[in-house]
């Protein structure tokens, strides 16, 4: 570029001479190009001012839509078992601490599922459960991520009453949140998005604070992991 | 990029100017070094003098108009470049485009699914609850009215057959319930319910009576295949799964009934310790 500038202008000087015969058409033919790459530069930005929005959101592989549809998986087994407890727990602290669960972790799940929506993906993925995670596709055991009760230990629970299903309440949600506090640490170091981000530690927050109580209330009702 | 553009012309005239030869041009008969670089000044807002009107040590020289099709190698570039840009960009758009397909789109696209959505408005209406046994046209179920107890759907994966009137209501809270023949062999089950298991919003159970070997339902869409290796079941779950419910992803799975048997529980209160199970 700089190169035919310089001799441009050195000729300027050198020669004031002009063809006055070639010039109309050199001059239209300029202004057609300029006028032609101006138009197209500016289709290129709209493009690209159109496409950045899809191509800065989160896909169809990853982490975060993954973490979307992974937990909210996870998820409804902690309502299932939360809304169990808030039915059949005999221990007040149970029956709470199970409600609060339930709609706690509703409420995320309609998050995650705005999420997908909003990022124009559908709630169901082509990876299989886990894969977003480094080595996470192999702590899958029969389709259940870490922490989630096998349909055995929920038909058991289901049948449960009394102090019985109190404990194996406590000791089956401390195993789901181990688990799901797991999967959390995984999207905090995986992923990008602020949001994902924030709602995730906020999940975590929750979810250890629940830890703590479970833990107590295993303790007092005399139950052990 | 569209200041360099006009300004290509410019630069041979200004090496022939040095006496040179031009290396790649079409030096055409009577063309003459000056004359070229005369053809060729920039233009600008200056007025530009004529050739014969004396320049600072140069002699006058012959105007040869030599504008034109002498610029065809940036004019080619230019276009070539510009092609490229906008055939990229497109291509991106598209594919977006396509991928971004709403789900209705992409069900139309699945080869052998029928849509009752199009067929019968009334039946995917939804949302009557009507106890005791319901007669359905299709079978199995695709939509209607159903028992209030809906089938357990989280992710369930039932050994015996279930109640037509429980299963329409999973669907309608965004299941996809595949049913098999009861005589399909052991190792496609397993495969039809590895796609299940752990995974709320789908169940599985044997259908007796059923044309194919396999069915997929979804409320208000089916897909009848021969093997569990059938591509389309895959695309169907993805593509249906929530996307059909008509009550949106946040309707429950769980609290259903959990037990097997065609014959509707209406009455049951669904989980409760004296909930009969077969």
């Amino acid at each position: 570029m700089t190169a035919p500038v310089t001799t441009d202008s050195e000729f300027d000087d050198e020669v004031p001479a002009a063809d006055e015969g070639g010039r109309p058409a050199a001059r239209r033919y300029g202004l057609l190009a300029l006028a032609a790459a101006v138009v197209v530069g500016l289709l290129l930005g709209y493009a690209g001012g159109l496409l950045t929005p899809t191509l800065s959101r989160p896909g169809d592989t990853s982490a975060e839509a993954g973490f979307a549809r992974d937990m909210t998986a996870h998820h409804n087994q902690a309502v299932a078992m939360g809304l169990l407890a808030f039915r059949q727990g005999q221990d007040a602290e149970v029956r709470q601490v199970g409600v609060d669960i339930a709609t706690g972790q509703q409420g995320e799940i309609g998050t995650m599922q705005t999420w997908l929506r909003s990022w124009k993906l559908d709630p169901t993925g082509e990876q299989a459960p886990m894969a977003w995670m480094p080595d996470g596709a192999g702590l899958v055991k029969d389709g259940l991520m870490p922490g989630m009760a096998t349909p055995e230990e929920m038909a058991k629970l289901r049948a449960a009453s009394g102090r019985e299903f109190d404990v194996l309440f406590l000791q089956m949600m401390i195993r789901h949140h181990i688990g799901g506090v797991h999967m959390i640490d995984g999207i905090l170091d995986e992923g990008h998005d602020d949001d994902v981000l924030a709602v995730a530690q906020v999940m975590k927050n929750t979810q250890q604070n629940d830890l703590t109580n479970l833990n107590a209330a295993l303790k007092r009702l005399g139950g052990t992991l | 990029m569209s200041i360099s553009t006009p300004g290509g012309p410019e630069r041979r005239p200004t090496v022939v100017s040095t006496g040179k030869k031009p290396a790649a041009g079409r030096p055409a008969a009577g063309d003459k070094p000056a004359a070229k670089a005369g053809a060729g000044r920039p233009g600008g807002g200056k007025g530009a003098p004529r050739p014969g009107a004396g320049g600072k040590g140069r002699k006058p020289v012959t105007p040869v108009k030599v504008s034109q099709g002498r610029s065809w190698g940036p004019i080619a570039l230019f276009a070539a470049v510009g092609v490229l840009a906008v055939a990229i960009i497109g291509i991106g758009a598209w594919s977006v485009y396509q991928g971004a397909q709403p789900w209705q789109k992409r069900a139309d696209a699945i080869n052998g699914m029928v849509d009752f959505r199009k067929k019968d408005k009334d039946l995917v209406k939804g949302g009557n609850h009507q106890p005791g046994t319901i007669k359905y046209e299709q079978s199995p179920p695709v939509g209607g009215p159903h028992n209030q107890a809906w089938q357990n759907c989280m992710g369930d994966v039932y050994p015996a057959p279930i109640a037509n009137e429980h299963a329409v209501h999973s669907m309608e809270h965004g299941t996809v319930w595949i049913t098999y023949r009861p005589d399909l062999p052991a190792d496609q089950v397993a495969k039809l319910e590895s796609k299940v298991k752990g995974k709320e919003k789908l169940m599985l159970s044997p259908y007796e009576g059923l044309d194919k070997p396999i069915s997929l339902q979804a409320w208000g869409f089916q897909l009848k295949v021969d093997n569990a290796d059938d591509g389309r079941i895959d695309e169907f779950i993805k593509t249906l799964r929530v996307n059909a419910s008509i009550e949106g992803p946040n309707a429950l799975c769980d609290q259903g009934i959990t037990a097997t048997g065609t014959t509707p529980r209406d009455n049951v209160q669904p989980n409760m310790p004296e909930q009969p199970t077969q």
